[in-house]
């Protein structure tokens, strides 16, 4: 962390979100999920690989809170998939910037996958990058990039991260 | 200032047309005797991590026991592929039975 | 055979034509160990990856054909170079690492050492040690190390596209290709430069065969891929042409791209939503590029490797990798030109969200894979059908055909003499 002394309060806030995060995605409330953006927001699921080659590509790659819903639509309404249910296990987060507007934190995380039939598969495994600001109605995603280490995909990703 | 010369090794202990490894300094130096004249070239390998003493001195040229990439023992030039660097050769001369290193 | 629910050992095709395929041909590891056999390292050349991804002199790239691991490497020369990842001494898969750069190849276990073509240029102790004023050890004095160098496969490139093949014999690629199939692969890989975009990885656990079928089926994304339908990216109505190599091995569905919104052709498709539009117009905003020359996509299938990609502005290859008879990996690479503008890369790239593992319209293509495996397997015995359009195999100037699948099972067939 920079100059900035560590700020408990944020910290204790910062972790709630992120927990709060895990509890929207994992409970499928696509509508949580995108009211933590802010408007002009980043999401990006990218590989490592990708991400350490500076190649831009990604999995996903959304620009604004417009993406964000015709994505929800797509995974409620159009993509074909075998339905499955989430766990997010996301670590502490380490914050490394802070100003009074804005927070840049990172925090690993791991994604368990569970089919109808199935039994739990970890199926993405990461880091989350993010900005994070700090607004009257508390905190928002600026951006947030979901750094995996899988090298392949378990067949397909079909709900945010 | 005074040339660095060293005393590196007595010289019936370099067989003929053969190497050996000695240490100088903290600097691994090969010795090569050629028809009774002495030669001296750093003795690691500029490409992998061995020395040359465990080569084979032929035709004037060490080649690296590891990769069989040779150099010439007069100039230090890398001869052949694998090698790309050439190593380090020294002046040497011979006083009575001592072999002198000059190290700058 | 309908009635016949015993598993057989073999495929077994009950008729002449291909209209009719043997789950068995996606169940049986017998089957897929000879398929690598005579489609993989034989008569065939298959995609390794694009020279832009190793631009530079010792740059490479760790790729497989069929499951053989290969390296495909750029020499001092600029030549580039495709060798097998199989230590000549005693057989190790060496190169760890995906990509980088490197002066020389080396197996850390003994050390073998190798140049950038493949050539053995050194082994540890080949003339023995050096004892008591002995030499003990080393290589038979016979020992060649030309004899002993890495597998060098034979190496074609096109366009800044890399084939290879183990096959020494192989016809040359523009042969292998076929003058159809390579007038659109020289459309999309005109001469211009890559550039690369990254990459795409998923394992999807379904036989190989099936995502070639995919890409000759033009009878799926109408229905399967609402996004498709509802913008018009590929419908029914849309003009379109089949094509195929003469061999029927390759092949190409070819679309021009419709108006979208409702007509008759698309109303009575469940999948068509009329309601939904997008929040983000972004996710489409095509831009129609002068090589086009008028179709919106091609889908092209180069058996049994790759599959080359052109849908509106998203350009990439989706290289084929299979692991057993019931998983393969799907690898995209996505890359433009090297005269695209900031804004033609950011639109490539923002297309590229309907494709790949998590693709608006690509992720269900994995899924339905996955679930076709699972019906073959409980049910080896039976088969599946591929009549639309008929029992023949011809090209169309449609997409209601499944005339490039039966095309490619027929190659099928007499290449795996069944």
């Amino acid at each position: 962390m920079n100059s900035t002394t560590m700020n408990m309060e944020i910290y204790l806030q910062l972790t709630q979100f992120y927990q709060d995060y895990a509890a929207a995605v994992d409970a499928a409330d696509w509508d949580s999920w995108i009211e933590m953006f802010a408007d002009d927001c980043t999401y990006r699921i990218q590989s490592r690989e990708n991400h350490e080659r500076n190649l831009p590509m990604a999995a996903l790659s959304l620009d604004g809170k417009g993406m964000l819903k015709d994505r929800i639509y797509g995974i409620t309404e159009t993509i074909f998939h075998d339905p499955y249910m989430q766990n997010h296990v996301i670590a502490a987060p380490r914050i490394l910037g802070l100003s009074p507007d804005l927070i840049e934190a990172q925090a690993n995380y791991a994604v368990f996958r569970t089919k109808n039939d199935g039994i739990a598969q970890v199926f993405n495994v990461g880091r989350y990058i993010d900005r994070i600001r700090q607004t009257a109605d508390g905190l928002r995603i600026e951006s947030r990039i979901c750094v995996f280490d899988n090298d392949m995909i378990l067949n397909s990703l079909i709900y945010p991260i | 200032m005074s040339e660095n010369w060293i005393p590196v090794s007595e010289l019936e202990a370099i067989p003929d047309d053969d190497v050996i490894g000695v240490a100088v300094n903290g600097h691994q130096i090969a010795l090569y005797k050629v028809d009774g004249e002495v030669f001296a070239t750093d003795n690691v390998c500029s490409h992998g991590q061995a020395l040359l003493s465990d080569g084979f001195l032929e035709d004037g040229e060490i080649e690296c026991p590891l990769h069989q990439g040779r150099f010439c023992i007069k100039s230090g030039k890398a001869m052949c592929d694998p090698l790309t660097e050439d190593i380090r050769t020294y002046t040497t001369r011979v006083e009575g039975e001592e072999v002198m290193l000059l190290l700058d | 055979m309908s009635n016949d629910t015993r598993i057989p050992l073999q495929p077994v095709w009950d008729q002449p034509d291909t209209s009719r395929i043997p789950f068995k041909v996606y169940t049986d590891e017998q089957t897929h160990q000879q398929e690598l056999e005579k489609l993989f390292y034989r008569n065939h050349w298959c995609y390794v990856g694009l020279e832009a991804e190793i631009p530079e002199p010792g740059d490479f790239k760790r790729t497989v054909i069929g499951e053989r691991s290969v390296i495909m490497v750029r020499d001092n020369e600029g030549m580039i170079n495709v060798v097998e990842n199989v230590c000549a001494h005693r057989g190790m898969r060496f190169c760890r690492k995906k990509h980088g750069n490197a002066k020389e190849l080396v197996c850390p276990y003994h050390q073998w050492n190798y140049d950038l073509k493949g050539n053995l240029q050194g082994v540890p102790f080949r003339r023995g040690v050096k004892q008591d004023g002995e030499v003990k050890g080393g290589m038979p004095k016979d020992f060649k190390p030309a004899e002993h160098g890495l597998t060098q496969l034979r190496v074609a490139q096109r366009g800044g596209v890399v084939f290879a093949s183990f096959d020494e014999n192989v016809e040359p690629f523009e042969e292998f290709i076929g003058p159809q199939m390579l007038h659109y692969f020289d459309r999309l890989f005109n001469g211009r430069k890559l550039k690369l975009l990254g990459y795409n990885k998923q394992r999807i656990p379904g036989n190989w065969k099936l995502m070639q079928e995919n890409i000759k089926d033009p009878y799926h994304p109408g229905l399967l891929h609402t996004w498709f339908v509802t913008f018009g990216l590929w419908r029914a109505d849309n003009r379109s042409e089949l094509k195929m190599d003469e061999h029927h091995r390759h092949a190409a569905m070819i679309s021009t791209r419709g108006q979208g919104g409702k007509n008759a052709q698309t109303t009575n498709v469940s999948s068509f939503k009329e309601e939904m539009k997008l929040n983000d117009p972004r996710f489409l905003d095509v831009e129609v590029e002068p090589w086009w020359n008028g179709p919106t996509a091609v889908m092209m299938t180069v058996f049994p490797s790759v599959i080359l990609q052109q849908q509106v502005n998203s350009v990439s290859t989706r290289h084929i990798q299979p692991n057993g008879h019931d998983s393969f990996d799907f690898v995209w690479t996505h890359f433009g030109f090297e005269d695209d503008t900031p804004e033609m890369t950011e639109r490539r790239l923002r297309q590229a969200n309907l494709f790949g593992p998590a693709g608006f319209v690509s992720a269900d293509d994995g899924e339905v894979i996955e679930f076709s495996q699972e019906g073959f397997e409980q049910k080896p015995f039976h088969r599946s059908l591929a009549e639309l359009g008929g029992r023949e195999i011809e090209e169309t100037d449609h997409m209601v055909s499944e005339t490039l699948i039966r095309g490619m099972y027929e190659y099928w067939r007499k290449q795996m003499e069944v």
